[in-house]
């Protein structure tokens, strides 16, 4: 915030304006020099707004909430606003939604296309191409076994293979009790301590094929 | 933490390294516990709390400290803790060490034998990290300071000479006079390509345009590389501080972040490090009190291979499909929002402060002349001492994988190394004299790629890998440009056709033909040089190819349709393990008596090969499976073969 006092009637209001020169008193019109110091301020503030928002055409600085959303419309505009209704930053949005609902219901893509003012054409686009998305429900566990070229000269292949005999699905499915779900991932980095199962946030590494059946127990 | 001071001025800055220094006896004991991906997974959260517990309650808890550090690279070997200022560093500890520790190390300063390094040539117990074969032939210029410093902390990165390189180069140098001695440096760019960086600063610089834009790239996709994430991890600050200059020296305000999603160490800490450089005016408006001012932001990838491509990434940045776009005008002149964009790997910013610091001909003078500084490699596959080097461009590779590596697992023999990921070749036993650095490798056919080595023994089937690769290029690939969205199907399909004894002769030309094809017509470098895997496994492996596709039999025992599992009946004690195990009940027997697989029902997964505690099961491939015993009955007891 930037406040200016009036030398006239002293009166002060935050100036939010573009002139660098000098400033109209809203209530007796009186022009207020700006002085040097403050031009960098007005500067800077007008910088931390700029970016963002001159992309997404919305000024989000003084951007309001009209009504209060609820439901699904409640849940996307609040990790909308966070990302001050940024189009760049769909890909961010929908991760975050994921994170929190644990899927991506059609609707609440529908919903951010509103939001964002992107076509829901284009919403679908990006979730359908990133691997992170997912579409359909998933297990209340997630299992994500690394494939990665380390692991699997380690031995990942049969890892996985054990899994999904134990589970009875196959990669991408849920296990019809809704226990878990099962993915594979590239690489998670790890691979040091090849071949690599990631439960949820759990991580196990050097998996040998006898302990798969106990760590799988664990979860319920 | 104290209150964070903001810094406006250089002096400001020695001020502050001052003042946490004064703030800190070096004689104070700390124990720095590694706690990076890798350590994690092998349970580094709860040996920091055995320890924090077994301080309390030994009454240490105001005279030790703990600190939560990055990865020092030997991650087959974590949890790692090292205790300073000793430098004592010992490996696998489990919770129930530290009570050992705290009262033998930090107590009476004494060295607890039992937990350090032990090298598994000669035996010793090695004290010192500089003494161990897989840390002397290294030379550590990015990766030294990960086990010093706490990268949710700025003081310690700070109290360690951080942030010195950008005091200098915002006050003493012009952005000129930057990029110039990023150009004597002859850094190349460290993501892959090898591009000169000095050059890639100065197109930006030169470009119209504005606003521009400075981007870290730390989209690792790479299977098998994990250098960007332990340096993200470990410390995040010296990549930003690089990202500052490189802002200073083009002429951008605004830069970017780019980290994978599945790295959520490595987004948390980096958000971190903004958040603090931010508060101690290393951010922002009017950086250090100059005229520069850089907004970061972290955006994180949702896992799609191709986004590490530069122009793809930039697409992915501006919230659409990662798609990567003909390069006519490269990104440096027209990248993000079509405005000139600086985009580098993560270790290339973080080679730039020590380029301005130190100066670029002591910089010339690490590596090669051609190829200068240090690379990171990810030694991981089939070698005995996996996981981060940081060596000078050129040095052997046999000096890489049998000195530092330690060799091959198992003393088994080596059969090549995987350079680069998907997008680089294999290296057989003929080339392991060559100096690794950029040229070198393209003249064998593979690349630097990110630095991910992947080193196969004589159980890798070459055919395989090579599958492995194109099967994950498939699914990778975005389907812009058809020679890869149905190029790689075909190969896909010949290679599995080859993997399951279907091969017919003509599919090696067919295969050469595909590859050729990609190699000259697509838009994108991961594209381009995708079938580099399948050209270089037929060229130095070709006899296993004719093997796979001529005699139906695999050398390596690995594709499933070509072997079958036999157990040794002079080896099975019949203990029954495979027989529970057998996910098919192939197995036949009972107790005392020795098992049989029935190759009918036999699924070939290999449970009992790996769980066979006395080596009795046996692969077979191209050759006949010796006829069962004609009796099931009792041949031998356990135990009781007297």
């Amino acid at each position: 915030m930037v406040l200016f006092v009036c030398q006239h009637c002293d009166y002060k209001w935050d100036y939010r304006g573009e002139n660098e020169h000098y400033a109209t008193c809203p209530r007796c019109r009186y022009k207020v020099r700006i002085t040097e110091d403050k031009v960098q301020m007005l500067r800077q503030k007008r910088w931390t707004w700029s970016s963002a928002s001159a992309r997404s055409g919305l000024d989000t600085a003084v951007k309001e909430k009209p009504v209060k959303l609820i439901g699904i419309a409640g849940i996307v505009n609040r990790a909308a606003e966070d990302y001050q209704y940024d189009k760049s930053m769909l890909i961010q949005i929908l991760l975050r939604l994921q994170k929190d609902f644990g899927w991506l219901p059609m609707e609440m893509l529908v919903e951010a296309g509103k939001q964002l003012g992107i076509s829901i054409n284009q919403v679908y686009q990006v979730a359908t191409f990133y691997k992170a998305f997912s579409l359909s429900p998933r297990g209340r566990h997630l299992i994500r076994i690394c494939t990665g070229t380390s692991c699997k000269v380690r031995g990942a292949p049969t890892i996985l293979e054990k899994v999904q005999s134990f589970l009875g699905i196959n990669t991408g499915e849920v296990t019809s009790d809704g226990r878990f779900s099962l993915e594979t991932v590239n690489c998670l980095g790890g691979c040091a301590l090849g071949p690599m199962m990631i439960i949820d946030d759990e991580y196990y590494g050097n998996l040998k094929l006898l302990a798969v059946k106990r760590i799988l127990s664990k979860y319920t | 933490m104290g209150p964070a001071k903001c810094i406006r001025s250089p002096k400001d800055l020695e001020e502050l390294r001052e003042e946490i220094k004064s703030k800190r006896k070096p004689s104070k004991s700390s124990i720095s516990v590694c706690v990076s991906t890798g350590c994690v997974a092998l349970g580094a959260p709860k040996v920091k709390d055995a320890f924090m517990a077994e301080l309390e309650k030994q009454g240490l808890k105001d005279q030790v400290e703990i600190k939560e550090t990055g990865c020092l690279g030997f991650c087959e070997q974590g949890p790692r803790v090292t205790i300073y200022p000793e430098e004592v560093c010992y490996f696998k500890v489990k919770p129930e060490d530290a009570p050992e520790i705290v009262s033998k190390s930090i107590r009476e300063k004494k060295v607890v034998e039992r937990l350090l390094y032990q090298d598994p040539t000669t035996g010793k117990r090695v004290k010192k990290l500089e003494d161990i074969a897989f840390y002397k032939h290294q030379v550590r210029l990015l990766l030294e300071n990960n086990a010093r410093i706490d990268p949710k902390n700025i003081e310690d990165y700070i109290a360690l000479g951080g942030y010195s390189a950008l005091a200098k180069a915002l006050f003493e140098m012009t952005p000129e006079e930057v990029v110039e001695e990023v150009k004597k440096s002859k850094l190349r760019g460290r993501g892959g390509g090898g591009f000169p960086t000095g050059l890639k600063w100065e197109t930006t610089r030169d470009a119209p345009g504005q606003p521009k834009y400075v981007i870290v790239n730390c989209d690792e996709g790479d299977p098998g590389a994990f250098m960007d994430r332990s340096l993200m991890e470990g410390n995040p600050h010296s990549v930003l501080e690089g990202l500052i200059i490189g802002a200073y020296a083009i002429g951008a305000n605004e830069g970017f972040v780019y980290v994978r999603e599945e790295y959520p160490i490595a987004v948390e800490n980096i958000s971190m490090a903004i958040k603090q450089a931010k508060e101690y005016g290393l951010l922002g408006w009017g950086i250090m009190g100059s005229s520069l001012n850089l907004r970061v932001r972290v955006h994180k990838g949702a896992g799609a291979f191709v986004s590490g491509e530069s122009s793809a990434l930039m697409t992915a940045i501006e919230g659409r499909v990662g798609e990567p776009r003909p390069k006519y005008v490269h990104t440096a002149t027209r990248g993000l929002w079509d405005k000139p964009s600086l985009l580098n790997n993560v270790k290339t910013w973080a080679t730039i402060p020590l380029i301005v610091l130190k100066g670029a001909e002591w910089f010339g003078s690490i590596g090669t002349p051609d190829s200068s500084g240090t690379m990171i490699f990810s030694l991981v596959g089939k070698v005995k001492n996996t996981g981060l080097v940081e060596v000078p461009m050129g040095i052997p590779l046999r000096d890489l994988i049998f000195k530092i590596g330690g060799g091959i697992r198992n003393d088994k023999k080596y059969k090549a190394v995987q350079v680069g990921g998907p997008s680089g070749g294999f290296i057989p036993e003929q080339f392991l004299d060559i100096p690794v650095d950029y040229d070198e490798l393209a003249k064998v056919g593979s690349m630097m790629g990110s630095g991910g080595m992947v080193v196969m023994d004589e159980d890798t089937c070459m055919v395989d890998v090579a599958r492995y690769f194109v099967d994950f290029l498939l699914e990778e690939s975005c389907g812009k440009c058809i020679p890869c969205r149905e190029g790689l199907r075909v190969l896909s399909s010949t290679l599995n056709d080859i993997c399951a004894g279907k091969g017919k002769s003509e599919d090696i030309l067919t295969t050469e033909e595909i590859a050729e094809t990609m190699r000259e017509s697509l838009l994108c470098a991961l594209g381009r040089t995708a079938a580099n895997p399948v050209l270089t496994s037929l060229k130095y492996f070709r006899d296993e190819w004719e093997q796979h596709i001529k005699e139906n039999r695999c050398q390596a025992k690995v594709c499933k349709a070509l072997i079958d599992f036999y157990i040794d009946p002079k080896k099975c004690q019949a203990c029954q393990l495979c027989l529970n195990e057998c996910p098919a009940g192939a197995i036949q027997g009972d107790k005392d008596q020795i098992h049989l697989i029935d190759q009918e029902k036999c699924i070939k997964c290999g449970t009992c090969y790996e769980i066979c505690s006395f080596h009795a099961v046996k692969k077979l491939s191209g050759e006949p499976i010796p006829s069962a015993p004609k009796s099931m009955k009792p041949i031998r007891k356990l135990k009781g073969g007297k």
